[in-house]
């Protein structure tokens, strides 16, 4: 799995260096780039994407300018997207699972589909992982699941309904009887696991100084894979629940950009991920490495987590 | 009068209240078979306490009302020009509206020096529009 | 427990000229942009942050924490000044702050205003200065359960400012968690009241509400009442009795009790994630009233009410940083900007912030609190400054208002969706006024509404919805009675006060 995403996204930048970087040459913007966010102010996908605007405006000399519009996880400013002329002056960040379960869920009401866009790129995929305190006495999903079934109902905490639908899932097999507590952000988890008033939440990388601390232990991976610093914790789908999510954070503009557009901002959107300045906020924002699956990679990742999200919801 | 006006808001807020709980309330949420605080729980309960409370104001009317016809269709008046305004936004754009907008709304309340309103249709768009656009770099509407 | 040097070292970092230059530079601007109407303190860092880019991290960090010290500042101007408040905290301050503006003394009405919202602002620093660790330790145990109680302790303080129509301000508390509940539920994350909307998802757009129903209903009932449009927006004496156009010490410091009292409750509810500037202003405000000889000078110009409410919601943003300098948690969204910025600058927030980045920490706290004595001087000057712009006629000073609301609100919201519904909330607040239906309780329950339901929920989860289960929660019940303890002296209250005026 990690080798075949390496390999598209090493075939997917040869192709930008050999085909693109001849027209992408040719091509500049007729006024400024608007980068919308599809998150408020404040916040990972806030911060990677002012942080890619402003490293995008210093290596092409573009006027890119960043502009939160939030509303719906991205629903919102996808769905201006989609309406919006095709000349590559806009173009749209935003996070794979809202859109994908807005897709399956409403999708007859949603103003656009997967065809709707043209995808760009792929910053990073984040690392879920399903944590608990160090001192908790268990060390996995199946130690979670007897303390629950013998101490009546064991509090765990989710803040996206993906998460809340791995926990039913896991809830379901194993007739657990966990208590399901919906948050708001993984701020509010992680106090409620740091606190005691939950057991065990999810989270997606402000776990990890914690766990170098010794305060928090990994019990799973959520993600389809291990994560690259618990090398040791198994995955969801390793410890026998067919469950995962892969967030990724991605870039998209209007279907129909012009090729010399399209292979531009590929090209400066590569440039741009692969600096230093954008890993170092991924490895602080996400605890991750950057991840840019190309233009190819980033839609066919949409078509097949749709897959993946269908399964999720039993549709 | 006063009480007249009192009672017809708590009137308006019965029928506010049914309105939500049996119309818009069921249309627009949706339905889940799990959970203590379900989707509908919280809009229901407000409903309830709003059609309690406007029939405790129809049968008993307290508080003050300030309610002045002429004063309210200027309220309104005004209220047209801005949302024309930024319907006008929409369409053709800040920096050429705004002035306009601006100039309206001097006109409509009786300024008529020459001086003011240079400022308040030129001077002050043309500061917004170097503060927002130039300074700050940031989009204008 | 970080090294002595490391502190010393740290706080002289904050010293270095670069720095406090940085700092100024941030409060002037936050002070501009915070009184500009239609923008405050979080937009205003927002704006700020990309031009942080190339700084190093203290510099950085400091310039951003000017802009928000100076935000809160600006932000009470233009409520005293002219009563548009854009933010619900700041409504809290133009309650008793315009009235004495109003009466002719708006230089001393923003002093006191400045003053107070700088001792509440260096009272929550020395506490997150000295005691962070500890209370951060205290306020993890202040979970879902007690949260709710909290809220609900809070509401009943606050029902105190409902005034003379219980039946009014019930309803005006109700179509304000109604509105709260527009968007995604926060137990199922299913759409609810939303009408096809998409933007609609994460909720009413929290700038468009505050400023369409403070300070637009409010521009359109000042024009609405302007003639030639001749008048100042402001009337100032010519010939100005000097003690009005300053707070005298003994003024101040009659206010202390009050401004104590104002900073502690925007300390604890600062230093817990989630519940914000609002409930602390408006809870000191009420408490204050409450408490106060003479109740009914509230609303009318009274210093304790500018002090209360802006000590307690300056001390909010001090205390914000307890749980995110020591547990990476941000507790508003002022301080999502500043974890923000230091992801930016490459320092990872968490745990093991004041081990590996202890001079950085405590340089930060060096110029958070030069902050607070720049603010106080810029302020000094900025004042002055505005009330000279006040001076313009009514006609300038609003149109200007409307077009900066209406950028401010597009910038804020992302487009003129937020605009829109910025206007239609005007007409509501506009009318609310009219028929006497608070809109301040509307906008307090509007901005609690979210955090209610949600902690609700958890509160039933974890309970298994069985009330008995309190009995593991001690925090908790002493909130709840504490609630109903001041529900009934209030009402024990207001009824001696009717036994005392009915013989008059």
């Amino acid at each position: 799995m990690k080798i075949g995403k390496l390999m598209t996204s090493l075939i997917a930048a040869a192709v930008i260096l050999t085909f693109g970087a001849a027209n992408a040459a040719d091509w500049k913007p007729s006024g400024p780039v608007n980068l919308q966010i599809g998150f408020g102010a404040g916040g990972e996908t806030d911060t990677l994407g002012r942080v890619i605007a402003s490293v995008m405006k210093e290596q092409t000399g573009w006027d890119v300018i960043a502009e939160n519009k939030p509303g719906g996880g991205g629903v919102a400013m996808f769905s201006g997207i989609s309406k919006a002329p095709a000349d590559g002056l806009v173009i749209g960040l935003g996070v794979n699972m809202p859109i994908m379960i807005n897709l399956v869920l409403r999708g007859d009401k949603l103003p656009f589909d997967l065809d709707s866009f043209d995808y760009l790129a792929t910053v990073a995929r984040a690392q879920l992982a399903i944590i608990a305190k160090k001192d908790a006495p268990f060390d996995d999903i199946k130690g979670l699941v007897a303390h629950s079934k013998a101490n009546g109902g064991t509090a765990v905490a989710f803040d996206a309904k993906p998460q809340e639908l791995i926990l039913r899932a896991i809830d379901k097999q194993e007739s657990a009887g966990l208590k399901l507590v919906s948050t708001k952000s993984s701020a509010e988890m992680l106090q409620f696991v740091l606190g005691g008033q939950v057991m065990a939440s999810f989270s997606a990388g402000t776990h990890i100084p914690y766990v170098e601390k010794g305060d928090l232990k990994v019990l799973a991976s959520a993600n389809d894979g291990r994560h690259n610093y618990a090398p040791d914790t198994l995955s969801l789908k390793e410890q026998g629940y067919n469950l995962f999510v892969d967030p990724y954070f991605y870039f998209a503009g209007p279907a129909g950009l012009p090729d010399d557009a399209k292979a531009a901002l590929v090209a400066a959107l590569d440039s741009a991920i692969a600096s230093e300045k954008v890993k170092t906020v991924v490895a602080n924002a996400l605890a991750t490495e950057v991840d840019n699956l190309g233009s190819d990679g980033t839609k066919k990742m949409l078509v097949d987590g749709i897959g993946g999200v269908k399964v999720l919801f039993g549709k | 009068m006063d009480r007249l006006l009192n009672r017809s808001s708590g009137l308006f807020f019965i029928a506010f209240g049914i309105f939500l709980y049996f119309v818009v309330i069921p249309y627009d949420t949706e339905s889940v078979d799990y959970g203590w605080v379900r989707p509908q729980t919280v809009p229901n309960a407000m409903a309830w306490i709003i059609i309690i409370a406007g029939l405790a104001q129809l049968i008993r009317p307290t508080g003050s009302v300030s309610a002045d016809i002429a004063k309210m269709s200027r309220a309104a008046m005004h209220l047209l020009i801005v949302a024309g305004g930024v319907l006008a936004i929409s369409q053709f754009g800040f920096r050429l509206v705004s002035p306009l907008l601006a100039l309206a709304i001097m006109l409509t309340v009786g300024e008529r020096r020459p001086v003011w309103l240079a400022l308040g249709v030129i001077g002050i768009p043309v500061l917004i529009w170097f503060v927002v656009a130039v300074l700050l770099g940031r989009p204008l509407p | 427990m970080v090294d002595f040097n490391v502190v010393l070292a740290g706080l002289t970092d904050a010293f270095q000229l670069t720095n406090l230059l940085f700092v100024l530079a941030g409060v002037v601007l936050g002070q501009f942009v915070g009184a500009v109407p239609g923008i405050g303190p979080v937009m205003a860092m927002a704006i700020a942050i990309p031009f942080t880019f190339v700084l190093d991290p203290l510099p950085a960090i400091g310039f951003l924490v000017g802009v928000n010290k100076g935000g809160l500042v600006g932000g009470a101007v233009p409520a005293v000044l002219i009563n548009t408040p854009g933010t619900p905290d700041a409504a809290a301050t133009a309650l008793d702050g315009h009235p004495l503006a109003k009466q002719g003394k708006p230089v001393k009405a923003t002093k006191m205003a400045l003053y107070a919202s700088v001792t509440g602002d260096t009272f929550s620093d020395l506490v997150l200065v000295t005691v962070s660790a500890p209370l951060a330790i205290v306020a993890l145990k202040m979970g879902p359960v007690e949260v709710f109680a909290l809220m609900i302790f809070a509401f009943s303080i606050i029902a105190g400012l409902v005034g003379n129509s219980l039946s009014k301000g019930i309803i005006a508390a109700a179509l304000g968690l109604l509105c709260a509940t527009v968007g995604l539920d926060p137990e199922h994350s299913t759409p609810r009241l939303y009408f096809g909307w998409f933007e609609l998802y994460d909720g009413l757009p929290l700038a468009s509400v505050a400023i369409g129903m403070l300070a637009i209903s409010e521009i359109l009932r000042r024009l609405a009442s302007t003639n030639g449009g001749m008048k100042s927006a402001i009337e100032i004496p010519v010939a100005q009795n000097p003690e009005d156009m300053r707070v005298r010490w003994v003024e101040y410091w009659s206010c202390r009790y009050t401004m104590l009292r104002g900073a502690v409750i925007g300390t604890i509810l600062g230093a817990l994630p989630g519940i914000g500037s609002t409930a602390a202003a408006f809870m000191s405000y009420a408490s204050a009233k409450q408490t106060s000889d003479d109740p009914q000078s509230f609303g009318k110009g009274n210093l304790h009410g500018i002090a209360a409410a802006e000590s307690a919601n300056s001390a909010v943003v001090g205390a914000n940083l307890i749980p995110l300098l020591t547990l990476g948690i941000p507790g508003s969204v002022g301080a999502a900007l500043i974890i923000s910025a230091f992801m930016i600058h490459g320092i990872q927030p968490g745990p093991l912030l004041f081990e590996q980045q202890g001079r950085l920490v405590y340089g930060l706290f060096g110029a958070m609190i030069m902050a607070n004595f720049i603010n106080l001087f810029v302020g000094q000057v900025g004042l002055r400054f505005w009330i000279l712009v006040v001076r313009a006629p009514e006609s300038v000073i609003f149109s200007s208002a409307l077009l900066l609301c209406i950028v401010g609100v597009s910038m804020a919201t992302g487009g003129l969706f937020g605009v829109s519904v910025m206007l239609i909330f005007a007409g509501v607040g506009y009318l609310m006024t009219a028929f006497g239906y608070s809109v301040v309780i509307f906008i307090i329950a509007f901005f609690l509404g979210p955090r209610f339901e949600i902690s609700l929920s958890q509160t039933l989860v974890l309970l298994d919805g069985d009330v008995a289960a309190l009995v593991n929660y001690p925090i908790a019940i002493v909130l709840l009675l504490l609630a109903i303890v001041a529900t009934w002296w209030l009402g024990f209250r207001a009824a001696a006060r009717q036994a005392n005026k009915q013989p008059a």
